[in-house]
């Protein structure tokens, strides 16, 4: 009889909690579904500098797909997020446990660690511009002197991907430590005292109670940092430009190259489109990664 | 009742108008504030710093011309400004004045962000009118634009390093072959460590425009090629003459080695200007007419910058780009009023002001005079000037397409891959080409 009385009934019975809800239904869809959709429509578009459009269908993904350069911008994308999410979880991690831990001058690494967060990303571009400068830098003189090679680290290929992914890892270490920081403190102090007693170890005790309780911070940061290095156009422009050549060309800087610097609207907005997979994709991958979340 | 009515609608009236009388006059001598757009940074280097310098006082003298106007600066970078006011102006974000470039006319033109000027010039004296557009690029800006200066460039050259290492500081390369001869015998590890510390030939091969338009299409044009035709609306620089350009910009860097690896990094400012400055460079390529001021600021030139009758290149002399059609990239800044804009008049007011004999000889991005009457002047008859008029006489432009940003950031990144990985040349260019022509060839 209740199956009969299915969605209508229950959103009739319930009408008032989801009167509440209406409002950020609303403004989800104005602010979040409507840009969305616009976005996918004018990826199937061609738009003229006087804003006249014409349908062209998969026209621009035809022709982005079809171009080395693009296609250099997608891996390039995978192996930003991969460098500075590889980098910068385990080892922001190990620091969460530290300074969670009862150390002497603990509050003062605290603020020292938030430093490279609250510092502008195109600031901290420039900074990292002027270090690996090969007349001043500091990093190049210090390379210099371990090597006795001298370096040009943005004309090189690698090195000029290792420093966005470095400027990157720079930023992200303290907000992602500080997350897992705060989650690691949630965990109850029993359960600590409860494995000590039955004799675990600082590695039982981490593997068995700390990190099944942190999978969910885990899971979230990750999410939030492949976000982030994901369409982080502006520290990349600063640092590099996507160059040399197009060699640290990721994804996010061809779409503000192409959107907001050439002003093709469709292609941006078809890159744009393209983004949002590889977000999806990661998304996807992170919550199979990390399974259910445990729960205490 | 009615005489009460009638004297209440009087008293009214009378109240009316007083009010009117003192509003009027209040509202009329209520500011109009104008918004300048431009890009001068004064981080970016002494250049821009001056830049800053000039525009402030420039505000300073219209707004004491004109008590009723306000000007109010607005900034964006120097490439980007451009982009900024289409952007804006399908956004619907007005502005008034704003430094634009030439060779993104095309685009401003189908977007349509740009004021027609047409009815303002048409109200100049005639003198007036033939004093400001004689230039050739005077036909890239109007009537969307009105130049400031003309751009143009050359070589820049260290006469006491000329000397020092046996050659004469008066004689220059009048070729190429000549150019890199001089370049190799310049380039110098002065300290002996094994590191070049003077680089005969300073070029620039970085992520910005300033590749394609000062050290890539002089090159091309030697070898009798272009960057874009116009007939077919295709990119045209993976031709004959461009793999012999690049083949040549290529055997600098990595083969003659008179110009330094890392000069596909960084900005343009950096490499060239602040390189220049620095000492490192005994030549350097694509010099611009706007940094006569910091030449002379650095004290290596004297009463040229602003310009005297006896001003003379001290330390720091020029000669005109030694290639066949001693052709570099010529262009200007312009001044162009947004079409968005609430005050075109007195937007226009202050263009007017601005390109003006008495305001452009301080401008230090002006580069070269722009108003004929100015060339007249004894300080503009000097060796030094006559160069860099010659150097403007054989100035060419950028191709007139809409799509010159792409083709800009094409030809950089195919120079780039070239220089660093040594890809090689001919495919590397056909590559870009394809890439650049797949996309955009026909507009």
């Amino acid at each position: 009889m209740s199956s009969k009385k299915g969605g209508l009934y229950i959103l009739w019975e319930y009408k008032l909690p989801y009167l509440f809800l209406l409002p950020s239904v609303i403004l989800l869809i104005f602010f979040l579904a409507a840009p969305l959709v616009s976005g996918i429509y004018m990826s199937f578009q061609k738009i003229s500098l006087r804003g006249i459009s014409e349908f062209v269908g998969f026209r621009n993904y035809r022709l982005l797909l079809g171009e080395g350069r693009f296609r250099n911008n997608l891996l390039f994308s995978v192996l930003y997020v991969a460098g500075n999410v590889g980098l910068s979880v385990p080892l922001a991690y190990a620091a969460a446990l530290l300074i969670t831990g009862k150390l002497r001058g603990i509050q003062f690494f605290r603020a020292i660690f938030l430093i490279p967060f609250i510092v502008t990303p195109v600031v901290s571009a420039i900074l990292f511009r002027s270090m690996v400068n090969p007349s001043f830098g500091p990093i190049t003189a210090l390379l210099e002197m371990i090597t006795g090679k001298h370096y040009i680290i943005l004309a090189d290929s690698t090195l000029a991907m290792l420093t966005i992914i470095g400027h990157s890892f720079w930023r992200s270490f303290s907000f992602i430590m500080l997350f897992l920081a705060a989650g690691i403190a949630t965990i109850p102090t029993e359960l600590y005292e409860a494995g000590k007693v039955d004799g675990a170890g600082a590695w039982a005790r981490f593997s068995h109670i700390t990190f099944p309780l942190t999978k969910i911070h885990l899971t979230i940061v990750l999410l939030i940092i492949t976000m982030w290095t994901l369409q982080d156009a502006e520290t990349v422009y600063a640092l590099t430009g996507g160059g040399p050549g197009y060699s640290t060309e990721v994804t996010a800087v061809r779409l503000f190259k192409d959107a907001f610097i050439n002003f093709n609207l469709s292609y941006g907005a078809t890159i744009g489109v393209f983004l949002l997979m590889m977000s999806a994709v990661f998304m996807v991958f992170y919550f199979k990664l990390m399974g259910g979340a445990e729960h205490y | 009742m009615k005489i009460f009515k009638k004297k209440a609608v009087i008293t009214a009236l009378a109240v009316g108008l007083i009010m009117w009388m003192g509003l009027v006059p209040s509202l009329a001598q209520k500011p109009v504030t104008i918004k300048f757009a431009h890009f001068y940074d004064p981080a970016a280097g002494p250049g821009h710093a001056m830049c800053v310098e000039w525009l402030e006082k420039t505000r300073a003298a219209f707004e004491k011309e004109n008590p009723g106007i306000k000007v109010e600066f607005e900034w964006a970078k120097w490439d980007e400004i451009d982009i900024r006011s289409i952007r804006d102006y399908a956004a619907g974000i007005p502005h008034d004045v704003m430094m634009s470039s030439p060779q993104l006319m095309p685009k401003h033109f189908i977007a349509g962000d740009y004021l027609d000027l047409t009815s303002y010039a048409a109200k100049w004296l005639k003198a007036r009118a033939e004093d400001i557009n004689w230039t050739p690029v005077w036909k890239k800006c109007f009537p969307l634009g009105v130049p400031l200066g003309i751009h143009t460039r050359l070589v820049i050259y260290r006469r006491d390093f000329f000397e020092k290492y046996g050659l004469d500081p008066d004689r220059t390369p009048e070729d190429l072959d000549s150019l890199v001869k001089y370049a190799q015998l310049l380039t110098r590890d002065t300290n002996g460590d094994g590191k070049t510390d003077i680089w005969g030939l300073g070029s620039y091969f970085g992520p910005s425009r300033a590749t394609i338009e000062l050290h890539f299409a002089p090159y091309i044009w030697h070898f009798g090629g272009k960057l874009w035709d116009p007939e077919t609306k295709r990119a045209d620089f993976a031709s004959e003459a461009g793999v012999k350009a690049t083949r040549f910009v290529y055997d600098l860097v990595n083969t003659y080695k008179v110009t330094p690896e890392w000069a596909v990094s960084g900005t343009h400012d950096d490499v060239m200007l602040l390189g220049f400055l620095g000492g490192k460079y005994a030549m350097a390529a694509g010099w611009g007419s706007y940094w006569i001021g910091p030449v002379e600021e650095k004290g290596w030139t004297t009463g040229l910058f602003p310009p005297k009758p006896w001003g003379k290149a001290t330390v720091a002399d020029i000669f005109v780009t030694p290639t066949k059609p001693r052709a570099q990239f010529t262009n200007a800044w312009a001044l162009s009023i947004n079409k968005l804009s609430k005050h075109p008049d007195e937007s226009f007011k202050l263009i007017d002001f601005v390109v003006t004999a008495e305001r452009l000889i301080d401008y230090p991005d002006a580069g070269l005079p722009t108003l004929l009457s100015m060339w007249e002047k004894p300080e503009l008859q000097t060796d030094y000037y006559k160069k860099w008029l010659e150097a403007a006489a054989h100035g060419k432009s950028m191709p007139y397409t809409a799509h010159y940003g792409e083709l800009a950031d094409t030809v950089a990144a195919c120079l780039q891959e070239i220089l660093i990985k040594k890809a090689p040349i001919e495919a590397t260019l056909k590559k870009f080409e394809d890439e650049y022509n797949a996309k955009y060839a026909g507009e």
